[in-house]
């Protein structure tokens, strides 16, 4: 099994007629996932690689009924609107690949999503890819990723898009597959963090073990660390934090992700590594480590 | 983006929330006005925290007093940042002070309001109400936070004129923090902002800017990638490199990005290394990105003669390193090239080595 996506993921992207929509649509096509639409508001009637656009979400989820899943990839400006759009139509998973939304616009969108019971994985999410069954977004690009992803029983959850697929590079080159990866985004607030996700793969028969790639800055790694502390998730977890270089630099500079926020104390390297240890959970220092403890909890 | 008090209590004046009497006093620009003859406030414009303890906050009475302590305060650098501004403000004497913010809270993932009748001691020690969106923010919900804060029945309503105004700013301008501590609550009443702390959200000031941080040591880092670029980091400084900057660029631009960037990093003065690096890209072209590197790097001047360590993998990749293995062999660079076959870890081994000696390895000839 997987979590998010599987065989019977059914597409449907906003911003389709975009750059980034046109991609993520033919990387979704060729990976063999369904997309079976498109909206992009005033470009009705026409197609894209073979799938329908329409103008609104109303109109394609009228049509294909079986929509249970939607690529948001809209430039930043058109987020909110293109995301509450999903979510007062109740397709069950939004995924939000643009990257620069406002913090503003992505509590907006939360809050709209709990309310309508509706899962939101991003913004600045490079998608989800269950190996062989599926994938939303831009993750793993068809160029390289038979040798990113392949089958098998370790979750990813990772802040960073190309963390994503490095950490995926790393297991399918020691023969660990996966069972899901995703990616999260670093932003400040996301629709789903690690422990909401952790939750999922718990649940998961198909999964064995999770790997999360956190970074300094905002709450999500310590959450994750109560979670496992509250055995809400008994599978193994194996983390690795970035950020280790900031504990010299002044608080509130922002790096990489809008997310990563510099801070000391709550929110800095050690606090996240104190208190994901404390919850029992591998922490990693590099990379290459992480295969290398995998193979020992699942004795491969 | 965060704005210097100055700037924050602007903007409280265009929303209508009161502020002191103030004059900005600068190097050339001394201004004098009537009422700075009384007891006034010399504060330092940075940007740090805990600015009374640095030496930021002075008090002052009387012109030659001002004039003096201001000229003295100009000279000074405090918590690291030269001053180069002082906000001349009234001195607001017997009021009590109050705690009012908004802002962003990750754990639950919406926006917070925070209030304490005791001002001063931060969001530490502040009654936090959660904001639920989907749910209109009314009157009541900002009437019943103030009065579970602890705050007197008589306080509540004139207080709610504040946290709504304080609100409207942070919605409208795109906050993630709109502070103010302490909020004076003078003997008539009358709520006056005595600072003001304001980050603006730079995906709305300027959205796709690239972050550059300069750190101090000798080795240029180009990273590809929020997270990479932090791992990349660590994995250098874990192994005794000294970073010179942090910069980072990811999504996938166009060459004219990457070589400014590039231009910009290597331009920085003692230099002895070049890190260019990134995980495994989705869908960054990395021919591209590359070629922008190798543009950028050919209008440095003086040439870099220092080891450049490139580690990339992802679309176009093999095309790229066949391209910059033309630069190298034109026998221009000291390049040393990989792909995701060499870890990050690996690559941070070589460039520490190949920066600050030990240069066993092979070496192009110049």
């Amino acid at each position: 099994m997987s979590i998010l996506v599987d065989k019977k993921t059914r597409g449907l992207i906003q911003g389709i007629t975009g750059h980034e929509g046109a991609r993520a649509c033919r990387e979704m096509l060729s990976y063999g996932t369904r997309v079976l639409a498109g909206v992009t508001p005033g470009k009705g009637g026409r197609t894209i690689e073979g799938v329908p656009v329409y103008d609104s979400v109303r109109e394609a989820v009228l049509r294909h009924p079986s929509i249970n899943t939607s690529l948001i990839t809209v430039p930043a400006l058109f987020v909110r609107d293109a995301a509450v759009e999903a979510i007062a139509n109740k397709i069950p998973l939004v995924n939000i690949l643009t990257e620069h939304v406002t913090v503003r616009d992505s509590a907006w969108i939360i809050a709209r999503a709990r309310r309508e019971g509706v899962r939101v994985v991003g913004p600045s999410s490079v998608g989800i890819i269950s190996p062989g069954k599926g994938k939303i977004g831009s993750i793993g690009s068809s160029a390289v990723e038979k040798k990113i992803f392949f089958p098998g029983h370790v979750g990813i959850i990772s802040k960073s898009g190309g963390m994503t697929a490095e950490i995926g590079v790393l297991l399918t080159r020691q023969g660990i597959g996966q069972s899901t990866a995703v990616g999260i985004g670093g932003d400040q607030i996301i629709g789903s963090d690690f422990a909401d996700l952790l939750v999922l793969f718990e649940r998961d028969p198909a999964t064995k073990a999770v790997v999360i790639f956190g970074e300094v800055g905002g709450s999500y790694e310590e959450e994750a660390a109560r979670l496992i502390s509250q055995r809400k998730c008994t599978k193994p977890v194996v983390a690795i934090i970035a950020g280790y270089f900031t504990k010299d630099l002044r608080p509130a500079t922002v790096l990489g992700h809008a997310g990563a926020i510099v801070s000391h104390g709550q929110g800095g390297y050690h606090s996240k590594v104190s208190a994901l240890k404390k919850a029992g959970v591998h922490v990693a220092s590099t990379l290459e480590d992480i295969p290398r403890v995998l193979k020992a909890i699942l004795r491969l | 983006m965060n704005l210097y008090e100055h700037e924050g209590k602007k903007l409280f004046s265009r929303y209508g929330i009161a502020v002191p009497r103030s004059v900005l006093w600068r190097k050339g620009n001394e201004p004098r006005r009537q009422w700075m003859k009384s007891p006034v406030v010399l504060k330092a414009q940075i940007l740090a925290g805990e600015r009374k303890k640095a030496g930021g906050i002075l008090f002052a009475s009387g012109s030659a007093d001002v004039a003096r302590r201001s000229r003295a305060m100009l000279r000074k650098i405090v918590a690291g940042e030269a001053i180069k501004n002082i906000l001349v403000e009234e001195r607001v004497a017997g009021a009590r002070e109050w705690y009012v913010s908004f802002s962003y809270d990750t754990a639950r993932r919406a926006p917070v309001l925070a209030l304490s009748p005791h001002g001063g001691t931060g969001i530490a020690n502040a009654r936090v109400s959660a904001i639920d969106l989907s749910s209109g923010v009314e009157d009541f919900f900002f009437r019943d936070a103030i009065r579970s804060a602890g705050f007197r029945r008589e306080d509540v309503v004139p207080l709610l004129g504040i946290v709504k105004k304080l609100w409207s700013i942070f919605w409208n301008e795109s906050a993630l923090l709109a502070e103010i501590n302490p909020l004076f609550r003078l003997s008539t009443g009358e709520l006056v902002a005595g600072d003001a702390k304001i980050i603006l959200d730079d995906e709305k000031v300027c959205p796709g800017e690239r972050r550059f941080i300069s750190l101090g040591g000798d080795i240029a880092i180009l990273a590809s990638g929020g997270g990479a670029s932090l791992l990349s980091i660590d994995a250098l400084v874990r192994r005794g490199g000294r970073p010179a900057n942090y910069t980072e660029y990811s999504g996938n631009p166009p060459a004219s990005v990457v070589r400014a960037l590039t231009k910009k990093v290597l331009s920085q003065k003692g230099l002895r290394g070049c890190w260019v690096v990134g995980g495994t890209a989705n869908f960054t072209d990395i021919y591209e990105t590359l070629s922008g590197f190798v543009a950028g790097l050919g209008e440095v001047k003086p040439k870099p003669r220092y080891p450049i360590v490139i580690r990339r993998d992802g679309p176009r990749q093999k095309e790229a390193l066949r391209m910059l293995e033309g630069v190298r062999e034109a026998g221009r660079y000291e390049l040393y090239l990989s792909g995701s076959e060499t870890s990050i870890s690996e690559s941070a081994d070589m460039i520490v080595k190949y920066a600050y000696g030990n240069k066993t390895a092979r070496r192009v000839k110049k």
